[in-house]
């Protein structure tokens, strides 16, 4: 049975198209209560006192819960550095709110409309304390503490030194150097946060749920509510996208202790909570800003020899996934070149922002923006072509990273970049690389209107980094007689929409050679599924792949020598990778590596200011297309959330509040905002460590519109912008026909 | 208040708050959850129905306005023998759907556009489905499955 490179119809997908797919959000049990939070709604300050017996007071409440409940109130995704709800505590300093989207209380009543009105009525005495949102700011001795327990709002730097930084700068003919500057982004997954918990018949605290990571969700509510993780159970029914901001936990653990503090009132009922739109936006975490300071040298025959870049994350009011997004960021910072004299120093930084975490790219993104923007203006100052100039300096097999290691094998940075230049209208000769596109700004017709070309190149790992130890666990049961009747796959991957559960169904009947149609799959309960780790940092189709695989090979072993049924559990382990040396940041950082390429023709209305995407061409290695179809709307996708991020998506933030706060005011692109046509090139060159030869893809496409947008714009307009996105105000700034900010 | 309407060409008669928007009278008291809230402000698309044939954000429309009149949800919107009809099957062999959030309202977006222009330009399609958000897809295979469809209801109709 070949269902590799089919492009097979998503399992999922009748019920999808027919309304029928069940979202934590649809889910209705008997008796269930609803459950609202009250947020801060202010940036920084202590809370004094709760007072709850006027929302107690109001008929059809049942129970209103503050800090006081909670038994260990603190949580998070490496370091336990948020209250589960602010106010005095015994934890220390778990008295106060960090960012306006802070929980202070939560009451449970018999409807939503009842919950919302009490908690109105809740009075919470607040101390207000000095507000810090700018990182620069924020950094300074004397700057306000977010967490006091720590001696600094600096919470952690990473190092990445290689080579003579000096002496690179010495030989280098031409340096360009600049300050960058990338925004937040909010995710908008369609679906908003939502929770159901309730006592199962086994007498576990379940929660289903919306999110990335079960085992991770569970651990951190175990921890909250001081239980065993064994009494936790988290269930994913399908959720309604992810990009990353589901990895931290939103309303799983107070939606939990609700139903537990029920059950403990001997009135077990459940529990449900919808975040309604604001509270999504103001409640989960962004994308990081990041400002680079950077300064990059390359001798005139094109080679570059220096780049140093200092950068600061702004991490918001908790750590959530920062600091492996930072460091995440260090790699990226320098793109995939071949560098021999680099310095990079990252700073992780709080401020009373809303959290900072994981979105698609987690952290490649802001980084190749700046290892990008640096290289087109390079190639600017060096009068270069910047596809011959890339030529000049990408890695190649067996090239070491600027972080030290050899790259893992299969590396095909050249090889997508000269797809994509090609179709962006670039050609060889004896004179290196050119493009008759670029150049010509103006139109011919409509003299308003600039054109511009621009391109941009990037990898990013797939899997999680730096010495984790990745692994994923999956269960295999096989039924039958004389030959497998059914197969049941047990696994730990949510379906947030990127197809995974397809894909394990196509590999796991391909690996065991019987039709999909007797693949089974028990999905993304904890209950009744090891870990299979995250879905995130492009991971899933490689890593559970590669567990599908040797498992089904065992398993069909054991099938030959008679055993009926099959029951047998495996773990992938694959290369691991290295911790970074403190002092260097030297590591042997990553599994895997996707690359792609962008190029983008703009038209700039120098009027207006309107930026607009004409054509988008963009090549990707994915290894090995398992679901073509599905590799192409996962591409598309992620070209679109890329579109708006460079030139749509504005989130507003003045003095720690949000005033972006609903997809009226946040806008995100619409069909009518791109282009009809996207140019993709899908390039299947294998990766010798993946399954079937597959990259991980699910991140590679978000890494570089940006710089290539930007890149464009430059072409169009003679001005480099440091900053995105390039709404049409900002570009009026830029050319200056409004007046600077 | 009395509540009297035709939903899914099923007479309804059922009391309700007389403030509810047509989004949460179809979610909470009808349990047709296949009708989607992303915004509450008429912004994704997600809650999207036709009332009496055309589209309308049901979050912004309180259930009263919708009294005595018709309304198709997507559990309306099948084949005869309740599976998906062709424009829900084109949305499948398109790759039209991903997290599927979204779909309802894009499906339904589609028959809009298809019940009042059997033979629209694909900047029409792209039009019809502006009001709908998704964040997943990238609009284009959305885009293909619906002018799929009309290629191929305009064919049945020569047929016919």
């Amino acid at each position: 049975m070949n269902y590799i490179g089919q492009s097979v119809p998503r399992v999922d997908a009748i019920a999808k198209v027919k309304g029928e797919a069940v979202f934590a959000s649809d889910m209705v049990m008997p008796g269930q209560t609803y459950l609202k939070m009250l947020m801060a709604h202010r940036p920084h300050a202590i809370v004094r006192r709760v007072d709850t017996s006027k929302a107690e007071a109001l008929s059809g409440v049942i129970t209103v819960l503050t800090s006081v409940d909670v038994p260990n109130n603190e949580f998070g995704y490496y370091t336990y550095d948020q209250p589960v709800l602010c106010g005095p505590s015994s934890k220390l300093y778990a008295d106060r709110v960090r960012f306006i989207g802070d929980r202070v209380a939560a009451v449970v009543a018999e409807t939503e409309e009842i919950a919302a009105e009490a908690c109105h009525l809740i009075e919470v005495d607040y101390e207000d304390l000095p507000v810090v949102c700018d990182v620069e700011e924020a950094m300074k001795p004397d700057a306000p503490r977010i967490h006091p327990d720590l001696d600094s709002n600096v919470f952690s730097h990473h190092k990445l030194y290689n080579g003579d930084i000096e002496e690179g700068f010495r030989q280098a003919d031409v340096i360009v150097e600049s300050v960058l500057n990338t925004p937040a982004q909010e995710h908008a997954f369609l679906q908003t946060e939502s929770g159901l918990s309730y006592m199962d018949e086994e007498g576990r605290l379940a929660v289903v749920t919306t999110g990335q990571w079960g085992v991770k969700d569970r651990k951190q509510i175990a921890h909250a509510l001081d239980l065993a993780e064994d009494q936790v159970r988290v269930i994913y029914p399908m959720t309604g996208g992810a990009f990353g901001g589901r990895e931290d936990i939103s309303v799983q653990i107070i939606v939990a202790l609700a139903a537990l503090k029920l059950h403990k009132m001997g009135n077990p009922r459940p529990v449900k909570v919808v975040w309604n739109r604001e509270e999504s936006i103001i409640g989960h975490c962004k994308r990081h800003p990041f400002r680079f300071f950077t300064r990059w040298g390359a001798t005139k025959d094109g080679k570059i020899v220096a780049a140093e870049v200092k950068m600061l994350a702004d991490g918001g009011a908790y750590k959530f996934t920062t600091s492996i997004v930072a460091s995440n960021a260090v790699i990226n910072s320098l793109g995939p070149y071949e560098i021999p004299n680099v310095k990079v120093d990252a700073y992780d930084i709080y401020t009373n922002t809303v959290p900072r975490g994981a979105f698609r790219g987690f952290g490649g993104p802001q980084a190749v923006y700046c290892a990008e923007q640096m290289v087109n203006k390079l190639a600017a100052a060096l009068n270069m072509d910047p596809v011959e100039l890339r030529m000049r300096n990408l890695a190649k097999e067996g090239s070491l990273q600027t972080i030290g290691a050899p790259y893992p094998p299969g590396v095909t940075i050249r090889e997508v970049t000269e797809a994509c230049a090609r179709e962006a209208g670039w050609q060889t000769s004896s004179i290196g690389w050119t493009n008759d596109r670029t150049g010509n700004k103006v139109n011919p017709v409509n003299t308003n209107l600039r054109r511009g070309v621009g391109l941009a190149c990037a990898h990013k790992n797939v899997g999680f980094s730096y010495g984790y130890p990745e692994n994923c666990t999956i269960g295999i049961d096989l039924y039958g007689q004389t030959e497998i009747e059914k197969a049941v796959i047990h696994h730990g991957a949510s379906e947030v929409g990127m197809g995974a559960h397809t894909v394990i169904t196509q590999m796991a009947a391909d690996a065991l050679g019987i039709p999909m149609e007797k693949i089974e799959l028990v999905s993304t309960d904890t209950a009744r599924v090891k870990d299979s780790g995250s879905v995130s940092a492009s991971r899933m189709t490689f890593f559970i792949g590669n567990a599908i695989k040797e498992g089904a090979e065992k398993a069909l072993e054991l099938w030959a020598h008679e055993e009926r049924p099959v029951h047998l559990e495996h773990t992938y382990w694959p290369h691991q990778t290295t911790a970074p040396d403190p002092e260097t940041g030297q590591c042997d950082p990553n599994v895997s590596y996707g690359y792609t390429a962008q190029a983008v023709e703009v038209l700039v209305d120098m009027e207006t200011g309107q930026v607009k995407i004409e054509k988008i061409h963009c090549a990707i290695d994915v290894g090995k297309a398992i679901n073509p179809q599905q590799v192409t709307g996962q591409i598309e996708g992620g070209l679109v959330q890329s579109v708006g991020y460079a030139v749509m998506e504005n989130f507003v933030e003045k003095d720690g509040q949000v005033l972006t706060r609903n997809l009226s005011t946040y806008l995100v692109p619409t069909v009518l905002d791109i282009p009809d046509v996207m140019n993709i090139k899908v390039l299947e060159i294998p990766d010798p460590r993946g399954p079937w030869g597959a990259r991980g893809l699910g991140e590679v496409m978000n890494m570089c519109l940006a710089p290539a947008v930007s890149a464009a714009v430059h072409d169009a307009t003679g001005i480099w912008f440091d900053h995105f996105p390039l709404i049409p105000e900002e570009i009026l700034i830029g050319i200056n026909k409004l007046p600077k900010k | 208040m009395i509540f009297d309407l035709i939903v899914n060409e099923e007479p309804i008669h059922t009391e309700a708050p007389a403030d509810i928007s047509l989004l949460h009278f179809l979610r909470d008291h009808l349990k047709l959850t296949g009708t989607k809230e992303g915004c509450n402000v008429g912004e994704c698309g997600a809650c999207s129905v036709l009332l009496d044939g055309k589209l309308v954000n049901s979050c912004l429309i309180l259930a009263a306005q919708a009294n005595g009149r018709r309304v198709v949800t997507i559990e309306g919107i099948h084949a005869e023998d309740g599976g998906p009809n062709d424009l829900q099957q084109a949305f499948i062999e398109y790759g039209a759907v991903q997290c599927g959030f979204c779909i309802p309202g894009m499906v339904l977006a589609g028959e809009a556009l298809l019940n009042s222009n059997i033979n629209p330009t694909r900047a029409e399609i792209r039009e019809a489905i502006a009001g709908n958000l998704c964040r997943c897809t990238g609009y284009q295979q959305i885009v293909d499955a619906i002018q799929a469809t009309a290629l191929k209801r305009q064919e049945k109709g020569r047929r016919d």
